[in-house]
């Protein structure tokens, strides 16, 4: 979906430089997310997916260079 | 289906980030390497919130103009300034002014005069068409409502040929519908 955003936005060259998955390990990293949270994930999510909640991306693209200004 | 309108969603995120406190930088010691941090206030790296490493990925190069769209506490707007330059330049963008005002903060400790910090949404860059080299945005376009807007606003002001490196979250298998309703869910 973020890939179709970019290219209907007019963007080329773009590339998935990166992609990890994300999962309720990478969130205890963060201090937006409360102890009752993380357990409230863990509960709902199914074991499948709790490595991979989702994956995070680098992405990268480039305005076409015959671009006129908007 | 958006489970929150905009103003409902850009509150609950900026009452967020504008309280989000931390003594600890476990986000950017995951990301970042340690001769990057060095170069760092502390104050970036413990709030650093991103979800990737764009400027690695940017080739930012002397001279260039950056904007990083919601720079957060700052790291992605200090290193950028870092590697272009005295005379290139780096706008950090942030809607909540507890936010910018750290990015500022953080600019000034590391004595980085080619930083400047502007209040505002990523929907409405409050910049002139085709004015910067490279757009940068870290863990932010996935709290936008009007994500096709956001990246409109990218693209007008880049200048043609610019560059966009952006780290973000993707779902490759929908959550739960309990977790998509949640407040903390919508800002992390």
């Amino acid at each position: 979906m973020l890939l179709k955003k970019f290219f209907n936005v007019g963007f080329e060259e773009i590339v998935v430089a990166e992609r990890k998955p994300f999962g309720l390990g990478e969130l205890t990293r963060y201090p937006l997310f409360t102890k009752e949270f993380l357990e409230f994930l863990k509960k709902i999510m199914p074991p499948h997916r709790h490595e991979e909640l989702v994956f995070s991306i680098v992405l990268t693209a480039r305005k076409p260079r015959d671009a006129t200004a908007a | 289906m958006p489970y929150f309108r905009e103003e409902e969603a850009r509150a609950i995120i900026q009452d967020t980030y504008g309280h989000v406190r931390s003594d600890r930088a476990a986000v950017a010691e995951a990301f970042y390497a340690p001769e990057e941090l060095a170069r760092l206030p502390r104050g970036a790296a413990e709030l650093a919130l991103g979800v990737g490493h764009p400027v690695g990925h940017a080739a930012l190069q002397p001279g260039e103009v950056v904007l990083d769209l919601g720079c957060g506490a700052g790291i992605d707007t200090l290193l950028a300034a870092f590697a272009v330059g005295p005379g290139g330049r780096v706008i950090g963008l942030d809607m909540t002014p507890e936010m910018a005002e750290r990015t500022q903060q953080h600019a000034a400790a590391a004595d980085l005069a080619n930083v400047e910090v502007r209040e505002g949404l990523i929907e409405e860059i409050p910049l002139s068409d085709a004015s910067v080299d490279v757009v940068l945005s870290n863990g932010v376009l996935n709290l936008s409502t009007r994500k096709s807007r956001a990246l409109a606003e990218t693209m007008r002001v880049l200048r043609p040929g610019g560059r966009v490196s952006l780290s973000d979250l993707i779902l490759t298998e929908a959550l739960p519908e309990d977790v998509l309703k949640s407040p903390a869910a919508l800002a992390g």
